[in-house]
């Protein structure tokens, strides 16, 4: 039953966000956790916040998901928090046993803090409006330029599409092989550590000649296609800006703006 | 030129369309040679095998001709060969006048000559359909628009539109198959070579297949190259080749190949029923033509070779009519046998496996939930021979998991014994040594160096000594008739039919009391399929083993077991003896089964009037009873 699995973690809506193309998504999102690491103010990053606001609300995505994303990375944010908060010096404000509480370290802390969660928040919700698919296009295309430097843009964008197409196969396969190999008395559930590794050798082993063999079809059946790599091939589905990316790119770049206007202000003052 | 063509009728349109082309050579091999070569690290050569040797073949535009052969006749390879993806090693290949090693011409060879694997996943690149369909005019450099016209048009033609924006992981094996031929069409290809499209696939897509390429080449005029070994596949072929050992053994029309029944047997081939009943009955004394294909054809001719049987009177309830006295006695004497059964394991109740009440839901409380199994109820005494049927998500798959407790029923209860599987500390992987299950394409997980020690793995996941492990792997590798030489030999390096009977062979090696076979026979050839069904079988009669065997071939199972089980949308629909089951031909074909070829065949001679029973199980038995009925039954041989 894995065949239904998906991967990702795409959240099928029909939004203004869904419909934007997938490099502009990539670019925005780049160009925003950059964004995040110029921002010293906190009036920055009210700014940063509303923007990241306007695109949640644009999304029609229920919060709940972009809350299920963060979950993962909470404990971290905790200890990066209190190591920030312990261990900045400056003036104190609590002080007890060895450690203390600087203002400066409250300040650090909480920077830290909305840094980081805005980041998830944004690279989150790029990954519930794109799918894998379009993300593989946009970054193949993104990544054109690199050919210049022998970087094998198309063949890694071909690889990682194919990976996503037999992920769920494999993921059936490897069930089923567990089942057989449990059918013969295996037993992966019980044992020591090392027990438990070696209990895996008639699972894997199975599991890497089945992935050879698909990977040598596969490689039979595109050639049969005519697939010779990247060059002189056309697109089915090009990727086309639209009016609202050149609008989504007019905005951003405003805000882009703002931000290092903002940094530049207050450096001068 | 249009008006005049638009005005004929399918038909005649059809036969000027192959007209057109019909002298033209689409593929000629010459000669054709082919060595695999066996290279040591280094590279050196140690070793070549011949898989083609001297092939001859011929094949015209707008031809359907199909390829005949076991596994490792080389078949296969000879269609690599047509598409450019192996070159000769003597001899030539020229596909539309363009020969395979010209390198100018790779590319055209590879767009005008497309090709249909076996296997329906390792084939399909895109992860929605019209993606896939669109790979390969993709590569070809066709402009964008032009793409979609041609996805759109392969769809329809093999009618998958519908399904366009959907992942091919949700497809059943017969749409996947289609997927990939319209894959093909999109390239605009002059002849598709199909390499086995239909032998992992049930009943119901085989003939999904079947049914697109025989449309693509009588209305679109595709050349078809068909590589099968399912006879019955080929009879509608406009010639066939039989392959054997590297050799075109036979060719010829389909009626003059399979008039040949000996040389056939001889290699291991099958032929279809209808043929194989009426050369019994020529055996038997009945002069009908040679090489008869179809039903209709037997039930034709033999109405014109023994007029006399025939009552036309007696033609009229065909299904229903008046069962001559003998078919009720032996009717009753099947089903008292049954009955018999029934009284003797009910005297040691409680043994064998029994199932109560027992659902399964997938992804029980999720958004993909679905409902398996469904309240069912049975029981498996020791000692039966059972057939479990049903078509592909009819819950056959989740209900032998099961049998053995590798999945715990959502609601109802598995005993063993007398025993509830699930209670607090029952002893499961005991359970799973005493119910062996053999799972689809069981080779899948041979995982050591030697077959010997894979064999092993089971006694000594029981943790028996060594010697022990020894002594039943031995024993279970005779039982699958793998000879000592093999023992030290790799499993990877073993034949198909041969890798499968060591997969066996590691469950044997628990020594199960029941024994559940999941498909053994999917995939492989008519003579790998006549070795495994013998060799269940005689676990079944020389050790007295019960024996659970899963399949959605009527034929298969018709002849070895006692009784059968059919499944239908998670629940047993019918349950009893095969005569008795195969009584209800309409409510089978309502779900998408068959009852067994021979019963076919029987109906339709029944209906022309030859009083004969139908419910007969092989093909022997099938000759035998319309002998009776014409009044030849003696001196057979």
């Amino acid at each position: 039953m894995f065949k239904s699995i998906t991967l990702g973690q795409y959240y099928q809506t029909d939004s203004l966000l869904h419909r934007l193309d997938p490099r502009t998504k990539v670019v925005m999102t780049l160009g925003y956790i950059i964004s995040l690491f110029l921002i010293r103010s906190f009036t920055g990053y009210v700014v940063a916040g509303a923007l990241l606001a306007v695109a949640v609300a644009l999304s029609h995505v229920p919060f709940r998901f972009i809350w299920r994303g963060m979950r993962g990375i909470l404990v971290l944010l905790l200890i990066t928090v209190i190591f920030n908060l312990f261990l900045t010096p400056g003036t104190p404000v609590v002080k007890f046993w060895k450690l203390q509480i600087t203002i400066e370290g409250i300040v650090f802390a909480s920077k830290m803090a909305i840094r980081l969660i805005f980041l998830i928040i944004c690279s989150t919700l790029m990954t519930l409006t794109t799918t894998p698919n379009q993300l593989t296009d946009a970054l193949e295309s993104l990544g054109r330029p690199l050919t210049k430097i022998h970087v094998p843009v198309h063949e890694i964008a071909m690889m990682m599409s194919i990976a996503l197409r037999f992920i769920p196969i494999l993921a059936e396969e490897t069930d089923k092989i567990q089942k057989a190999q449990m059918a013969r008395g295996a037993d992966f559930e019980s044992g020591s550590l090392v027990a438990r590794v070696k209990a895996l050798v008639p699972l894997l082993v199975p599991l890497f000649i089945s992935a050879f063999r698909r990977a040598n079809d596969l490689a039979m059946a595109m050639e049969a296609r005519c697939y010779r790599g990247g060059e002189g091939r056309t697109k089915m589905k090009p990727l086309v800006y639209a009016g609202r990316d050149y609008s989504a790119y007019l905005l951003f770049a405003g805000y882009f703006v703002l931000v290092i206007g903002m940094r530049t202000l207050r450096m001068l003052v | 030129m249009r008006e005049t063509t638009a005005g004929l009728l399918y038909g005649e349109r059809f036969l000027l369309r192959r007209f057109r082309f019909w002298h033209k050579d689409m593929i000629i091999t010459k000669k054709l040679i082919h060595d695999y070569l066996k290279k040591d690290d280094e590279g050196n050569i140690i070793g070549r095998t011949r898989a083609l040797d001297a092939v001859d073949l011929d094949v015209k535009a707008g031809e359907f001709v199909a390829i005949l052969g076991h596994n490792g006749s080389g078949k296969s390879t000879l269609a690599k060969h047509i598409n450019a993806l192996l070159f000769p090693t003597g001899g030539t290949v020229e596909v539309d006048g363009m020969d395979t090693t010209d390198e100018s011409h790779l590319w055209d060879v590879r767009q005008e000559a497309g090709m249909v694997f076996q296997d329906p996943d390792n084939q399909i690149i895109g992860q929605v359909v019209e993606e896939d369909v669109g790979f390969g005019p993709e590569n070809l450099g066709v402009p964008t628009k032009e793409i979609w016209e041609r996805v759109e048009e392969s769809l329809r033609v093999v009618g998958m539109y519908e399904y366009r924006k959907k992942s091919p992981n949700h497809l059943s094996g017969g749409q996947k198959q289609r997927v990939s031929i319209a894959g093909v069409i999109a390239m605009h290809p002059k002849c598709i070579i199909f390499d086995e499209p239909t032998a992992m696939l049930d009943p119901s897509g085989r003939k999904e297949v079947i049914r697109a390429a025989r449309a693509l080449n009588e209305v679109e005029g595709i050349t078809i190259l068909l590589i099968t070994h399912y006879m019955e596949e080929a009879i509608y072929a406009d010639k066939v080749y039989v392959m054997d050992q590297g050799k075109v053994a036979m060719q010829g029309t389909p009626r003059e190949v399979f008039s040949r029944v000996e040389e056939l047997k001889a290699m291991k081939l099958d032929v279809p029923e209808a043929t194989m009943v009426s050369w019994l009955l020529q055996r038997g004394g009945i002069p009908l033509p040679d090489g008869v294909l179809t039903k209709d054809e037997l039930a034709e001719h033999l109405e014109d070779a023994c007029p006399a049987a025939f009552d036309a009177e007696q033609a009229k309830p065909a299904q229903a009519g008046p069962a001559p006295q003998e078919v009720t006695e032996q009717r009753r004497s099947a089903s008292v046998c049954a009955n018999e059964k029934d009284e003797a394991s009910d005297a040691d109740a409680g043994s064998g496996i029994e199932i109560r009440n027992v659902s399964y839901i997938y992804n029980e409380g999720s958004a993909m939930e679905s409902r398996a199994l469904d309240g069912l109820s049975t029981r498996i005494p020791h000692g039966q021979f059972i057939g479990l049927i049903g078509h592909t998500g009819s819950g056959k798959s989740t209900f032998v998991q099961l049998l053995n407790g590798l999945l715990k029923p959502s609601a109802g209860s598995v005993w063993y014994d007398g025993q509830d599987i699930w209670a607090d500390g029952y002893p499961r992987r005991q359970l799973r040594a005493e119910v062996g299950l053999v799972f689809q394409y069981p080779e899948h997980q041979l995982f050591e160096a030697d077959v010997l020690t894979d064999v092993k793995f089971g006694p000594k996941n029981l943790g028996l000594p060594d010697e022990e492990q020894t002594a039943r792997a031995v024993e279970a590798l005779r039982q699958v008739e793998i000879g000592e030489q093999y023992y030290k030999a790799s499993p990877f390096e073993l034949s198909g039919g041969q890798k499968r009977r060591v997969a066996i062979a590691g469950v044997l090696a628990m020594r199960p009391k029941i024994m559940i076979l999941d498909e053994p026979t999917a995939g492989l050839d008519p003579m790998g399929r006549d070795e495994i069904l013998g060799m269940i079988s005689r676990m079944h009669r020389e050790r007295g083993m019960t024996i659970v065997l899963v399949s959605h071939s009527m034929d298969d199972v018709a002849r070895y077991v006692q009784r059968i089980m059919v499944m239908n949308a998670g629940n047993l629909l019918m349950d009893g003896a095969p005569h008795d089951i195969f009584a209800h031909v309409r409510e089978l074909e309502d779900i998408g089964l068959a009852a067994p070829q021979v019963t076919y065949i029987l109906d339709k001679i029944r209906a022309r009037g030859l009083p004969v029973r139908t419910d007969c199980l092989t093909v022997e038995e099938t000759a035998e009873e319309i002998l009776r009925a014409v009044g030849r039954t003696k001196n057979r041989d």
